[in-house]
């Protein structure tokens, strides 16, 4: 095993492999974008302020649970801001699959509901958030704010797709007289999953912008609550390790989306 | 169900009626039915939390006269179209700096798209605690929400040139800045316009974001105002009014989004 590698590795020692030569690349990248705010921030700003150094220190503290007097608690925040995004998007890909196939399908619904769907889809809906609060409890505004962020990407993904269905394929499917459930969900429905999961890494941005926002705004346990306090309170490392769980959150529901789109859907490549 | 699905193609050709009035006669016949059913819940609920639609035309209209609503529109507008601006100078150039550098693609790539799933949102008190939570905070909170799909569609766009045009333009001995200016810019315009659209979505949202979080000022502040007064109305007027700003920004990316992709049709 060791004479082998080393008679082998002779040509190679010019050449790393092309895999290992990216991967050094980004960790690189990484180290020096870390160093540059470690310093930029410890030359400009005042001593508050996170830095790499003072995040990675606060890091075991916090993952062990110990936060600063008077903040809430980082996992229970961490669970309830979880919990919500996940019953969100829940809700919001089954709606917007049903509404969006529904409006991709019959013109009607198409016409009686365009106009609202896009004008939602095009307004901030953090707006509403303050008005919510008048009509519901904090825990359900949070719930509506983001199954609405996560409803209106996935509806409008999947009405593009069912529009975009060949005629053809419904056409041969009338001539086995498929009924119209057979059409929607055996034919439009497989043929916009594509869309659906291209409207889910939409949604999933914005069911994360909707969980903190509603939270901050009702002051609802939670990453967002949990953010605003202990930035207020100069625990900004504290601050910064939840940035860190809603950043690792994002990436992992889009990769797990992107793993998704490979083994379900090996028959889609990206035509861009 | 079953029986409504076929019998709303097949007459199709019996309609006299040509076929545009009569779509964009149901669309406003939903909105008028929308505003009536608004009017109606809005009569039989709690005048402090919700507020029918002839209430909130009040408001709108007292506002608008008042000259509160110009002036917080003018605001955000202002906040908006200067973080925009900034968000598609700086998403253009780096995207295509990006795509023509092999290595600093490579190495900056995973902390991009890390930084696009993460919510703008969590960093606006670090931001805050930078530039403080004037006008030039705000824009800096704006730029990064917007810059992202800007800057990910131009590296995109940019990445995906034709190997032939490049080839065809290289063998006509074409210098690199005419290159660039004559293949490489205008084939990846579309794609950056498909960015500044989602960008301009993102970045109405920063705006509102910011409003909320930094100085309350413009349309954000009018929401926070009138609904710690339990003003119903006029936070629906506000709220109303934000859409159909909004649905008009969109109008306008799309348009120009169709517009650099004209020659693209074809594709």
């Amino acid at each position: 095993m060791s004479a082998v590698p080393q008679t082998v590795a002779l040509p190679r020692a010019f050449t790393i492999a092309p895999r290992w030569q990216r991967t050094l690349i980004r960790v690189a990248t990484g180290v020096i974008l870390l160093v540059l705010w470690e310093v930029l921030i410890r030359w400009l700003a005042p001593a508050f302020v996170a830095r790499p150094v003072t995040i990675a220190r606060a890091l075991p503290h916090v993952l062990a649970g110990h936060t600063p007097p008077g903040s809430p608690p980082f996992w229970g925040s961490v669970e309830s801001t979880v919990a919500a995004c996940f019953e969100g998007l829940a809700i919001g890909t089954v709606a917007g699959v049903l509404v969006g196939l529904t409006m991709g399908r019959l013109r009607l619904a198409d016409r009686l509901l365009r106009f609202y769907i896009n004008a939602f889809f095009a307004m901030p809906i953090l707006a509403m958030v303050p008005l919510m609060q008048l009509w519901v409890a904090p825990s359900k505004a949070r719930l509506a704010i983001v199954s609405l962020g996560a409803f209106l990407p996935i509806c409008l993904n999947v009405y593009d797709g069912a529009r975009s269905l060949p005629a053809h394929y419904v056409e041969v499917a009338k001539t086995y007289h498929a009924r119209w459930w057979n059409v929607w969900f055996g034919i439009a429905l497989p043929a916009s999953l594509p869309y659906v999961l291209a409207g889910f890494r939409l949604a999933v941005g914005r069911v994360l912008v909707g969980a903190t926002v509603a939270e901050y705004v009702l002051s609802l346990k939670g990453l967002g609550y949990l953010i605003v306090y202990d930035s207020r309170s100069f625990h900004q490392d504290v601050m910064m390790v939840a940035v860190l769980v809603l950043a690792l959150l994002g990436v992992s529901i889009n990769v797990a989306a992107d793993v998704a789109t490979h083994r379900l859907l090996p028959w889609h490549r990206r035509s861009e | 169900m079953s029986a409504i699905t076929p019998a709303a193609r097949e007459p199709k050709p019996k309609m006299s009626v040509p076929h545009g009035v009569q779509g964009s006669l149901v669309s406003i016949g939903s909105l008028i039915v929308g505003a009536g059913l608004w009017e109606l819940i809005g009569r039989h609920t709690q005048q402090s939390s919700f507020a029918p639609f002839s209430k909130t035309m009040g408001a709108l209209w007292g506002m608008t006269k008042s000259g509160e609503l110009p002036r917080a529109a003018e605001s955000s507008l202002e906040l908006f179209a200067v973080g925009l601006a900034i968000a598609i100078v700086l998403g253009f150039f780096l995207g295509l700096l990006l795509a023509r550098i092999r290595v600093l693609r490579t190495g900056l790539e995973p902390y991009i798209l890390m930084l696009y799933a993460t919510p703008m949102f969590a960093l606006i008190p670090y931001i805050l605690s930078l530039f403080g939570f004037e006008f030039r905070a705000k824009v800096i909170v704006v730029a990064m929400f917007g810059i992202w799909p800007i800057l990910i569609n131009t590296m995109e766009g940019a990445r995906s040139v034709n190997q032939d045009l490049l080839e065809v333009a290289r063998s006509y001995r074409s210098s690199e800045p005419k290159l660039w200016r004559h293949v490489i810019i205008p084939y990846t315009l579309p794609y950056t316009m498909t960015g500044v659209r989602q960008g301009i979505a993102r970045s109405l949202i920063g705006v509102i974001a910011s409003e909320f979080l930094l100085a309350a000022t413009g349309l954000g502040s009018l929401i926070l105002l009138y609904g710690n007064r339990f003003d119903a109305a006029h936070v629906l007027a506000a709220v109303l009014f934000i859409t159909l700003l909004a649905t008009l920004l969109m109008a306008i990316g799309r348009a120009i989004e169709n517009y650099f992709a004209r020659w693209k049709a074809g594709v």
